[in-house]
């Protein structure tokens, strides 16, 4: 909290790479700005008051209570009303942002609803710069005991959403990995899902499910689509820092054996072996099951988080380097409540924001 | 455009007028005062993004937009510790901006030295109010007279106060990540039997008799409950070293196949890492090590460059830019908040700051309010009586706002 004045002197202080003032110059600068050393709890004075004589230290001591308690009260009083009226202040800026955002959500529900046809998602990406190649999206599984079939409901139609806007690769994220466990039946409801909106099954795109260390589901299970085949991928916590504590054991075992020398590994090593696990799904073990399956690329471009504030959750580490993120509930610093809700146009606004947005490489 | 122009410059002159200044400021202490009053979060890490396109709108220099996002640093900086954070992250150079314009590269090498130099001029200053300054990332990377400016601030600060900045000079996190797990494996690497040189109570081959013994026997469960991480079943992969000779890149494929070599010599590094915990480490035996098993999560965060600091509370970057570009990838991704702003760096100030601040605030005192509740987790957590008396303050709070 600088004066103009001093501002000034500063500024040409460093256009002068710092050779106008000398260090006592600046130290004259800058002394009204420190706090009085008495404030400060510091060792320092404390042992030098020790070392002086008892009654002299104790006299100091009583000179500095006596001296601000009244002041210190008042100020610390003052501090305490000021924060209740800043968030009984914030609060209500808060309320009037959620009822305003509330109202424009079921403005945007009414005038962009998908009514499960492909051809108006497609109309609604259409004007779009970009999109993403590799969308991912975190999930958050809620606690009630039809959680799972929510969830699972959810996954469908953002799987259908993304097929319909021309997304080919997918992955979702939720933390504890209920999904993983249930892959057939996952398929199943998706593959319904997918038929309420494109009909016949003809005209269904080709479905691949699968999660790292889990073998690959629905490979083939309709040879004759028109329509580009759709990878979804499943992640959990697991897949974040369990994965490259995996990586670290294996390394470190090699090298115990004398495999690998610790100077072998690079971060291209690491990347190589991290990607893999996420970007390929094992091969099924019979040679007549093999199918060609799409590679995902391991960096998602787009991160969409339904959720009241940007919390990454467990999302595994190593991949969002690049990524963008978006949170649906993030227009005022996620200080509002709401954006949980998985739905249409929070899908959507998160492309749009995606192509808006102005891709810089090394910032 | 002529008349927005003399706004602005009226607007200038009132705001640095003496009095509306003065004001300000007072106001601005205020306000820092009143946050302390809350929970405040622990670690703070800003990505200062911005200042070249601020130097490209406003028709000056790059550097000159450089030397203004310092000021705005030590802006927020004052705000920051003012207002009780501890640990300060700040992202001042990545290793992909060697890529940029030599020019530049070097304007920001030699701010960087003449702002640490200028900082060891003040020894005994620092010394009284300083925080503690530590520079990650690759220092190997940078000229020696710039290393040598960073030693020096480095080795001046490392006996101050509670208070750190964290500088992440030439960084990037997945280079970070990288020489973490490194150094694991070398720790991992260097044999056990140096350390214990005298005591060996114990012999190895009797041990190792005592295993073989057990395994032949019933499962010895107390051995496999003592190291850390689950190895039960190790027995089921006798056969992966097999596995592993024909497809080396599946190493991982069944979660749990680490184990290369047979049980018994598992067992065995079991045996041996169970005795070191004793204290009674083997002498003669050449190939001890402690076992890859014991490895967790928490191991690799203390081979992080933050390794000693609070969990990282809230990431802040600015210029709308929303990517985290490799920055604190292992500290941010779990209950981080990230937050974007619309702002560019060298404008940022308390007034952006403060909404994220509040909203952090109203969300900890709620999940406290209401541990259930989603969104919790663990920010700080100051004396209990201070907790009470803010949460029933923001209650009464809500109440009226109700």
């Amino acid at each position: 909290m600088v004066s103009q004045q001093e501002r000034d002197i500063i500024r040409a202080e460093i256009r002068s790479r710092g050779e106008k003032l000398s260090a006592q110059d600046r130290e004259n600068l800058i002394r009204p700005y420190l706090p009085d050393p008495s404030d400060l709890p510091q060792s320092r004075s404390r042992a030098s008051t020790a070392n002086s004589s008892s009654s002299h230290s104790r006299r100091q001591k009583n000179q500095k209570t006596r001296r601000t308690p009244i002041r210190t009260f008042v100020k610390s009083q003052i501090h305490h009303l000021t924060y209740a009226l800043t968030h009984i202040i914030f609060g209500i800026i808060v309320r009037l942002l959620q009822a305003y955002h509330a109202v424009v959500e079921r403005v945007f529900a009414i005038v962009y609803h998908h009514h499960r046809t492909p051809e108006l998602i497609r109309k609604d990406v259409r004007g779009l710069k970009r999109l993403p190649q590799h969308l991912s999206i975190l999930l958050t599984l809620r606690t009630e005991d039809d959680a799972l079939a929510v969830l699972m409901d959810e996954v469908a139609e953002l799987v259908a959403w993304s097929a319909c806007a021309g997304i080919s690769q997918l992955s979702i994220y939720e933390k504890t990995g209920a999904l993983k466990s249930c892959i057939p039946a996952l398929h199943q409801i998706i593959t319904t899902k997918l038929a309420s909106y494109y009909g016949s099954p003809s005209q269904q795109p080709n479905l691949q499910l699968f999660a790292p260390h889990h073998p690959i589901f629905g490979a083939h299970s309709n040879p004759r689509s028109e329509v580009p085949p759709l990878t979804l991928l499943l992640l959990s916590a697991t897949d974040g820092r369990e994965t490259m504590v995996d990586l670290t054991k294996t390394l470190a075992e090699m090298s115990q054996n004398g495999k690998l020398s610790p100077e072998d590994i690079t971060p291209e090593l690491v990347d190589a072996e991290i990607s893999e696990i996420t970007s390929q799904p094992l091969q099924p073990e019979t040679e007549s099951d093999r199918a060609p399956i799409n590679i995902i690329k391991p960096e998602p471009d787009l991160l969409l988080i339904f959720g009241p504030y940007l919390k990454l959750d467990g999302y595994p580490p190593w991949q969002i380097r690049l990524t963008e993120m978006y949170c649906t509930g993030d227009r005022s610093h996620g200080m509002t409540g709401y954006g949980e809700a998985v739905e249409y146009q929070g899908f959507m606004r998160g492309l749009w924001h995606y192509a808006g947005a102005q891709m810089r490489f090394g910032r | 455009m002529a008349g927005s122009m003399h706004l602005s410059r009226l607007r200038k002159w009132f705001l640095a007028s003496p009095p509306i200044e003065l004001a300000i400021n007072n106001l601005k202490e205020l306000l820092v005062g009143a946050l302390r009053q809350g929970p405040i979060p622990q670690h703070v890490a800003f990505v200062m993004d911005g200042n070249r396109r601020f130097a490209r709108s406003h028709g000056i220099e790059t550097v000159e937009g450089h030397n203004l996002g310092f000021e705005a640093l030590a802006r927020i900086l004052e705000v920051c510790y003012k207002s009780g954070v501890k640990v300060v992250t700040i992202y001042a150079f990545s290793i992909e901006n060697f890529k940029r314009s030599k020019f530049e590269v070097d304007a920001l090498m030699d701010m960087a030295k003449v702002k640490l130099s200028q900082m060891a001029q003040h020894g005994d200053l620092l010394d009284r109010y300083g925080a503690k300054v530590r520079v990650l990332g690759r220092l190997d990377l940078l000229k020696p007279d710039v290393l040598a400016a960073v030693n020096r601030a480095v080795d001046l600060t490392s006996r101050n106060g509670d208070r750190v900045l964290n500088i992440c000079f030439p960084y990037t996190s997945r280079d970070e990540i990288t020489g973490a797990i490194r150094e694991t494996v070398e720790d991992y690497s260097t044999p056990l039997s140096s350390n214990g040189a005298a005591r060996t109570p114990f012999s190895e081959s009797h041990i190792a008799h005592n295993i073989r013994a057990q395994t032949l026997g019933s499962k010895p469960q107390d051995l496999h409950s003592d190291s850390e991480s689950s190895s039960a079943g190790s027995s089921a992969h006798d056969d992966d070293s097999v596995l592993r000779g024909e497809r080396p890149h599946r190493v991982y494929e069944s979660g749990s196949s680490f184990s290369s070599s047979t049980t018994l010599h598992h067992l065995q590094q079991d045996g041996q890492h169970k005795n070191g915990n004793h204290g009674n480490a083997p002498t003669d035996e050449k190939s001890a090590f402690m076992s890859p098993e014991t490895i967790s999560r928490q191991t690799l965060s203390d081979h992080m460059l933050t390794k000693g600091t609070p969990p990282l509370d809230m990431l802040v970057r600015t210029s709308a830019v929303e990517r985290l570009s490799d920055f604190m990838l292992w500290q941010c991704h779990e209950n981080t908040e990230i937050v974007f702003l619309d702002v560019l760096w060298p404008e940022f100030d308390l007034w952006h700051f403060l909404p994220v601040l509040l909203g952090w605030q109203r969300r900890i005192s709620k999940s406290r309010q209401n541990p259930d509740a989603e969104g919790n987790f663990a920010g700080d957590s100051p004396e209990s009586s201070e907790e009470d008396i803010d949460s029933s303050a923001l209650r009464q709070g809500k109440l009226k706002a109700i």
